[in-house]
C-alpha cells in the first residue's frame, strides 16, 4: 500500500482544511510542531516523503477528539495508523519511551514457541478451567514489575476484576498463554506483528470455547472489537467490565467504603478507547453513582469532551505529554475530588508518572490519588481487595 | 544527509591474528558491507605504515568513518583515534573491533574464529555508521582554593597551597584556628609539646600573604562545580573590631561573668568576652552573644569601658562574603564520643572520671590546673586507671577502632608517672602501636612500671566492698591473661572515648554534596587508591573528618589533599570529556530520576525559559550511563554510547 | 545434522569484565566461540532493551557482566545494574524464558579464568536447553 491508496481508503480527500481538528487536538495545544490538518495536507499535496520522515507523525494520540467533531468525518487516527505502517517500513518509528522495552515485549509475545508463566497473579482468585466467560488480562502481568515503583499495580486491577466477576457469580477462564492484544504495535505501524498476535489470541480463544470476553483494559477491548475483525474471526461477545457491572447492578451489594480507602469525592476520566472510540460513557458513571457515600463531580471536560491522558503506544512521550497530563490533572483537582477514577490501566500509569518528581527542587504539586474503577468497586463489595 | 564512506582495516598482528583468523577473507567480507568503500588487511596496523594506510585513505578517498579490527581497543583505540585526528577526521568517528584478545587468542578452529571475526567487524561497521563527531571542550576555572576547618589538617593544607602561591580561603567555625590539636598537651611518641609545634604553623597562616583567614565564620551555601564553585560564607559578628583589638586580654579579665571554657573542656572558665587560648590566631577577643548580659538584658558593657583600643562594637553585624574558588578541601575534624552514653563508667556521675581530652588540659602547663594532675578535691591521685575503647570496637556504639587511643593512653601513663607517684593501670583489649616509634614507646612505658591489665572494664563503681576500696573508684575487669575478675580501686579514671564524626557532619556533607560512610565519616572516593578525593569532583577531604587518625597521618593527608586541589587548578582549565550524558529537552519531563540516581550530582532539574528540564553539568558527568537507563522517555542519552549505537551492534551481531 | 550452537551476547563493562576477557586472551585461555561481546562503559549502562533486542534477534543466551560492587569505576554501577536486572528477570521469566538464558555475573579484571568458565557453562547449559523459545522460528 502506498500513500495514494491510504488517502483513497480513508477518504481524507474530503478534508476541508477548516482547522477544527487542530483547535481540538490536545497535542497541538502544547506542541506547535504538530497539527492534524497540516499532516493531512502534506499527504494530500504530495509531500508524502516529508510526512513519513517527520517525527511528529508519531505524536498523534489517536484520541479521536478531532474526528469526533470533524465536519467532513475524516478519520485522522486511522489515516495516521496506516501512514505509520508505511513509515515503519522505512525504518521510522518515532521516539519510543522506556527505550522501546514495552514494544519489544509485545513483539516477543508474538513468537510462536513461547510458553509464558503469566498467571502467578491469580493466586487466591476464583477462576475456572472451563467457562463461557473469559477474562482477558493482556499486558497487565508484564506492566507490573515495570510500573510498581510509581505505585501502579496493573495486576491488582486484574485481581479486582476477577473478584468483581466472582461477586457476579462468574468464575471466568484466564488463558495461560494469551498474548498482548497488539494495540500498541498496530498504532505504531507494525501491522505484521499485530496480525500474528491477533491470530494467536483468536486461535487460543476459539479452542477455549469461550463465548464472552470481559476486559478491564479499554485498549484491549477496542482492539478486539474494531481491529481484530479485519484480520481474524472471533465469534465472542465482548464487554468492558463496567458494561457487565452496569447490567447487573441490582444483584450487587455495594456498601459505603470499608477497608482503608476512605474515598468520598471522586471524579472520572473517560478513557479515549472506551469513550470516543467505543461510545461507552454511562456505565462507569452508573456504577460510581451506585456506591453509597461517594459523590461524583465531573471535570470541566468530560464525556465526549474528555481530554486524553497524554501518551499513546509509549511513543513520542515528551515534555508536551507531561503538559497535557498536568492540564488534565489540574482539571481533576479543581473538582475538589480526592480521587481521580480511571477505567484504563494506561491512563493510570500516565497520570501517576506525571506525579513523579525526584528532583531536589519540586515542580508543580499535582499529586492526587488515582484509582482504577474496578478497585473502587472491589473495595465497595467488601472483603479483601488488592490495592 | 551526508554519504557515509567507511574504511575497514583488518590487522594480521603478525601471526597473532592471522595465524588463526583468515584476515584476507575477513577483509573481503568487510568490503561487501554497506557503506564500506575500502577494506584492507595489513601486517601491523598500529605501526607507522599501518597508520599511514588509514590517513592516506581518509585524504584520498574522503573517508568519514574508520574501523580497525585488531587487538583490544583498550590497547590501541587511542592510537587509531589520533591517526584519524591527524588526517583531519574526528577521532570519535572511529570504531575498533577486538579480533585478537577476544577471538584469535581464545579460539583455535580457523573457520569458527574467522566467522566470529566477520561478525565483530560487521558489528563495528554498523555501529560506526551511527557515531557522531565529538569535541573535547574546555572551561576556564578559578584558581583559588577553599579550606574548610582550621585544625592542623586545614592549616597544613592551606600552607601547602599558599606556598604554591595560590590564594587560599581558610574558613573556621570557632573564634580561632588550631582545632583539637591546640588542646593537646604533649604528642606521642616524641612527647613534643603540641602548642609548640602548632603555634609556628598557626602564626604562618595568620601572616601568609596568600592565605585569607576567615575565623568565626560558617559556610552557608555552595553552588557550582569543580573549577567554578561559588561559596557563601557568613562571618559572624564578634562585636569586637578585629583591626583595632590588640588581644591584650583586659576585657576578659574585667568581664564580671564567667562561663565554662570549651577549650578547657569544662575544667576551667572563660569570660563571656574572651580570647579562646593564649596562642589563639587570630589573637582577638570575641563576645559570646548567648551569655552576654548586655545582649540578654541590656546591662553591663564593662569590656567597652576598659578597652584602651576602643575595639568593642556592640553594633557589629554578621558579614556575608561571597567566594569563588576552583577546588575545596574539607578538614572539619572529629567529634568526641559522649562517654556518658556508657553509664557503667560513671562519666558525669563521679567526680574523678575524665575523658582523654580533659586529661590533656590537666597535664598542660598552661591549663586549668597549671599542669598538675589533681583530683576534684585538689589532692594528687595515688592511683589512676586508664580505660581503652570507650565507645570504640563496640557493636553497641562504634564498630571501628579509633586508632589514636592506645598511644595516648600510653602517653598518659607515662605523664602520670612523670608528674605524680601514682600507680597506673592500663585496661586494654589490644595494644595498637603501629606507627613510627610507637612500639618503642610502648616498651618504654612498660619499663616505667605501668600495670597492664588485658580486659575491657565492665563497670566503674564507688561502692566499696573492702576497707581498701573506701573512697575509691573501683574498676571491675576480667584480667583475661591471668583469668579472673579483678577489682582495681583507683582515685582517678581516664576514659579513651571514640573519635566520631562531628554532629554537623550530615549538614556539611549536604552542603558540599558528598557522601558519608556507614560509620558517619565522610566517604573517600576509593579506600585504597583515592583516599582524599570524594565522588564530587573538586571536593577533597583530609584528616579526622575522613576517619580517626593521629597527627602524622592527618598532616600527610592534608598535604595529599593540597596536592590534589592544586592539580585541579594548576592546569588553568577544566577539561570536559565529550562522552557524557546529554538531554533531549523536547523529550524531558523533569521527573528528576536522573538527578536521583547520579552519584556525581551531574544532572539537575532546573527552570529554563519557563519550563522545567534536566540539565547535565558537563564537568561532573562521568558518562556511566545510569541516568539514561532510568530516564522514562529516552530524553537522556550518553554520547558515544547511545541506545541506537549499542542496539545497532546487537542487531548486527545476530542478524546472520 | 549440525549440532545446535547457541548464540550468546555478553554485555561487558569496560573496566572489569571486558578487561578480564582481554586478559583471558593474553593468557591464551580458550573458551567456546559462541559468545559475542558488546562493550559498555559500566554494567549500570545496560538498558533492558539491549537484552530484549538480543532475544528478539535470536540470541539463545545473554550475559550481563561487570565489576564487583567495591570495584566500580563509577562507584555504584553494579547496584544500579542489579536493580534493573531484577525487574528484567521477572519480565523474561513471564515470557517463559529459562533461568539459565539470562545471567548476571560480577567478574573483575583479575578473574579471567572465571570469565572463560562462565562462557563454558552457559554454552553447555544452552546446548541442553536448545534454541531460545523467543526466536522467530524454533523448529527448523
Amino acid at each position: 500500500m502506498n500513500l495514494e491508496d491510504i488517502i483513497k481508503e480513508t477518504k481524507t480527500y474530503y478534508c476541508l482544511e477548516c482547522g477544527k481538528c487542530t483547535s481540538l487536538c490536545p497535542v497541538s495545544r502544547h506542541n506547535s510542531n504538530f497539527s492534524p490538518r497540516l499532516m493531512l495536507e502534506r499527504a494530500l499535496m504530495g509531500f508524502g516523503d516529508e510526512l513519513i520522515h517527520d517525527r511528529e507523525l508519531f505524536s498523534c494520540l489517536a484520541c479521536y477528539a478531532c474526528s469526533d467533531l470533524c465536519p467532513s468525518d475524516v478519520d485522522y487516527p486511522v489515516f495516521t495508523q496506516k501512514v505509520r505502517n508505511l513509515a515503519s517500513g522505512q525504518g521510522e518509528h518515532g521516539d519510543c519511551a522506556h527505550s522501546g522495552t514495552l514494544l519489544s515485549l509485545m513483539r516477543l509475545m508474538s513468537r510462536p514457541d513461547i510458553k509464558q508463566r503469566r498467571l502467578d497473579w491469580l493466586d487466591g482468585c476464583h477462576t475456572s478451567e472451563k467457562s463461557e466467560v473469559l477474562y482477558f488480562a493482556g499486558c497487565a502481568p508484564y506492566f507490573q514489575p515495570i510500573f510498581e515503583d510509581i505505585e501502579v499495580s496493573p495486576v491488582s486491577i486484574a485481581r479486582n476484576s476477577i473478584k468483581i466477576l466472582n461477586a457476579l457469580g462468574i468464575e471466568p477462564m484466564v488463558l495461560p498463554n494469551e498474548r498482548c492484544c497488539g494495540h500498541d504495535l498496530l498504532w505504531t505501524g507494525d501491522v505484521e506483528t499485530f496480525k500474528k498476535l491477533a491470530q494467536f489470541n483468536a486461535q487460543m480463544i476459539k479452542e477455549s470455547g469461550a463465548k464472552k470476553i470481559v476486559f478491564s483494559c479499554p485498549e484491549g477491548y477496542r482492539t478486539f472489537k474494531i481491529d481484530y475483525p479485519r484480520y481474524v474471526e472471533l465469534d465472542c461477545e465482548l464487554m468492558h467490565i463496567t458494561e457487565l457491572l452496569a447490567q447487573n447492578l441490582s444483584t450487587l451489594s455495594l456498601k459505603a467504603k470499608r477497608s482503608n480507602l476512605e474515598v468520598k469525592r471522586v471524579t472520572y476520566q473517560d478513557p479515549c478507547r472506551l469513550g470516543r472510540h467505543l461510545g461507552i460513557y454511562e456505565p462507569p458513571r452508573e456504577i460510581i453513582k451506585a456506591i453509597p457515600g461517594i459523590k461524583l463531580t465531573e471535570m470541566e471536560h468530560s464525556g465526549a469532551e474528555s481530554i486524553c491522558c497524554g501518551t499513546s503506544a509509549w511513543t513520542n512521550c515528551g515534555s508536551y505529554s507531561k503538559q497535557i497530563r498536568e492540564e488534565r490533572l489540574l482539571e481533576a483537582r479543581a473538582t475538589g475530588a480526592e480521587v481521580l477514577v480511571t477505567a484504563c490501566p494506561k491512563c493510570q500509569i500516565h497520570f501517576k508518572c506525571a506525579m513523579v518528581d525526584k528532583g531536589a527542587e519540586k515542580g508543580t504539586d499535582i499529586e492526587m490519588k488515582v484509582m482504577d474503577i474496578v478497585t473502587l468497586i472491589a473495595d465497595a463489595l467488601g472483603g479483601k481487595s488488592s490495592e | 544527509m551526508e554519504e557515509i564512506k567507511t574504511g575497514v582495516y583488518i590487522c594480521h598482528c603478525g601471526l597473532n591474528i592471522a595465524g588463526t583468523v583468515n584476515v584476507e577473507e575477513v577483509a573481503r567480507y568487510a568490503g561487501t558491507l554497506p557503506n564500506v568503500v575500502v577494506a584492507r588487511d595489513y601486517r601491523y596496523m598500529c605501526s607507522d605504515p599501518g597508520q599511514a594506510l588509514i590517513k592516506d585513505d581518509i585524504k584520498n578517498l574522503g573517508l568519514n568513518r574508520v574501523v580497525v579490527a585488531s587487538c583490544s581497543p583498550r590497547m590501541h583505540e587511542p592510537t587509531f583515534r589520533r591517526a584519524c585526528q591527524d588526517a583531519g577526521l574526528n577521532p570519535y568517528l572511529f570504531e575498533h573491533a577486538n579480533i585478537r584478545e577476544h577471538c584469535s587468542w581464545v579460539h583455535d578452529d580457523r573457520q569458527i574464529a574467522t566467522e566470529k571475526a566477520k561478525d565483530l567487524v560487521r558489528a563495528a561497521v554498523r555501529r560506526v555508521f551511527y557515531n557522531e563527531p565529538l569535541e573535547i571542550k574546555e572551561r576556564p576555572l578559578n584558581p583559588n582554593v577553599l579550606v574548610v576547618g582550621g585544625g592542623i589538617a586545614g592549616i597544613q593544607a592551606a600552607l601547602d597551597i599558599a606556598n604554591g602561591e595560590h590564594r587560599v580561603y581558610l574558613v573556621e567555625k570557632e573564634a580561632a584556628i588550631g582545632g583539637h590539636m591546640a588542646q593537646l598537651d604533649r604528642t606521642f611518641p616524641t612527647l613534643d609539646c603540641s602548642e609548640c609545634i602548632l603555634t609556628p604553623k598557626m602564626t604562618e597562616v595568620g601572616q601568609h600573604p596568600f592565605i585569607t583567614l576567615l575565623a568565626y565564620s560558617e559556610i552557608e551555601e555552595v553552588a557550582g562545580s569543580v573549577g567554578n564553585f561559588k561559596v557563601r560564607v557568613r562571618k559572624k559578628a564578634r562585636y569586637v573590631d578585629e583591626e583595632k583589638c590588640t588581644g591584650c586580654g583586659v576585657c576578659e579579665e574585667k568581664c564580671p561573668w564567667k562561663v565554662d571554657s570549651e577549650y578547657e573542656m569544662g575544667l576551667g572558665k572563660r569570660g563571656v568576652i574572651y580570647v579562646p587560648f593564649a596562642q589563639a590566631i587570630p589573637h582577638v577577643a570575641t563576645i559570646d552573644k548567648e551569655h552576654c548580659v548586655y545582649f540578654l538584658k541590656g546591662k553591663c558593657r564593662a569590656c567597652e569601658k576598659f578597652c584602651d583600643a576602643k575595639a568593642i562594637d556592640f553594633e557589629q553585624q554578621d558579614e556575608i562574603i561571597e567566594l569563588e574558588v576552583g577546588s575545596i578541601i574539607l578538614t572539619t575534624g572529629y567529634g568526641l564520643f559522649d562517654a556518658g552514653r556508657i553509664p557503667q563508667y560513671g562519666y558525669g556521675r563521679y567526680d574523678n572520671v575524665l575523658t582523654g581530652l580533659e586529661f590533656e588540659r590537666m597535664t598542660c602547663a598552661g591549663g586549668p590546673t597549671g599542669g598538675k594532675v589533681l583530683l576534684k578535691d585538689g589532692r594528687q591521685p595515688e592511683s589512676v586507671a586508664i580505660i581503652h575503647c570507650v565507645g570504640s570496637r563496640d557493636e553497641n556504639y562504634h564498630e571501628y577502632c579509633s586508632r589514636v587511643c592506645c598511644m595516648y593512653a600510653l602517653k598518659y601513663a607515662h605523664l602520670i608517672k612523670e608528674l605524680t607517684k601514682a600507680e597506673v593501670y592500663q585496661m586494654y583489649i589490644d595494644m595498637r602501636c603501629f606507627g613510627e616509634g610507637f612500639e618503642e614507646f610502648y616498651r618504654r612505658v612498660c619499663d616505667e612500671g605501668v600495670n597492664f591489665i588485658r580486659g575491657k572494664v565492665a563497670k566503674v563503681t564507688d561502692v566499696a566492698l573492702t576497707e581498701g576500696e573506701q573512697g575509691k573508684l573501683i574498676a571491675i575487669v576480667e584480667d583475661t591473661l591471668l583469668g579472673g575478675i579483678v577489682r582495681v580501686p583507683v582515685d582517678m579514671v581516664i576514659l579513651c572515648p571514640a573519635l566520631e564524626a562531628r554532629s554537623d557532619a550530615e549538614n556539611v556533607a549536604k552542603l558540599f554534596t558528598i557522601n558519608r560512610r556507614a560509620d558517619g565519616f565522610f566517604m573517600e572516593k576509593h579506600v585504597k587508591l583515592d583516599p582524599v578525593a570524594t565522588a564530587t569532583d573538586g571536593v577533597f577531604i583530609a584528616g579526622c573528618c575522613e576517619g580517626p587518625k593521629d597527627i602524622p597521618d592527618t598532616v600527610a593527608q592534608a598535604s595529599a589533599a593540597a596536592a590534589k586541589a592544586l592539580s585541579v587548578i594548576s592546569r588553568g582549565r577544566i577539561v570536559i570529556e565529550p562522552t557524557i550524558a546529554q538531554v533531549n529537552e523536547a523529550l524531558c519531563q523533569a521527573c528528576g530520576r536522573c538527578e536521583e540516581i547520579c552519584d556525581f550530582h551531574a544532572p539537575k532539574v532546573i527552570s529554563k525559559d519557563g519550563l522545567r528540564v534536566s540539565s547535565v553539568d558537563a564537568a561532573l558527568c562521568k558518562g556511566c550511563g545510569a541516568c539514561a537507563v532510568v530516564c522514562p522517555t529516552g530524553a537522556m542519552s550518553i554520547r558515544h554510547s547511545t541506545r541506537e549505537q549499542i542496539n545497532s551492534m546487537v542487531e548486527a551481531l545476530l542478524e546472520v | 545434522m549440525a549440532e545446535f550452537e547457541p548464540k550468546i551476547i555478553a554485555f561487558c563493562c569496560n573496566w572489569c569484565t571486558y578487561a578480564a576477557a582481554d586478559i583471558a586472551g593474553t593468557s591464551r585461555i580458550h573458551y567456546p566461540a559462541n559468545v559475542r561481546i558488546v562493550r559498555v562503559m559500566c554494567s549500570g549502562m545496560v538498558d533492558p532493551i539491549y537484552v530484549l533486542k538480543a532475544f528478539e534477534m535470536g540470541a539463545d543466551g545473554v550475559l550481563v557482566a561487570g565489576c564487583h560492587e567495591i570495584d566500580c569505576h563509577y562507584l555504584n554501577g553494579p547496584l544500579k545494574c542489579d536493580a534493573m536486572f531484577e525487574k528484567l528477570k521477572r519480565v523474561v521469566n513471564m515470557l517463559g524464558l529459562e533461568d539459565e538464558r539470562l545471567r548476571r555475573e560480577m567478574i573483575s579484571t583479575s578473574e579471567s579464568p572465571i570469565f572463560a568458565q562462565v562462557i563454558e557453562e552457559m554454552v553447555e547449559q544452552l546446548k541442553k536447553l536448545g534454541p531460545s523459545p523467543l526466536r522467530e522460528r524454533v523448529k527448523v
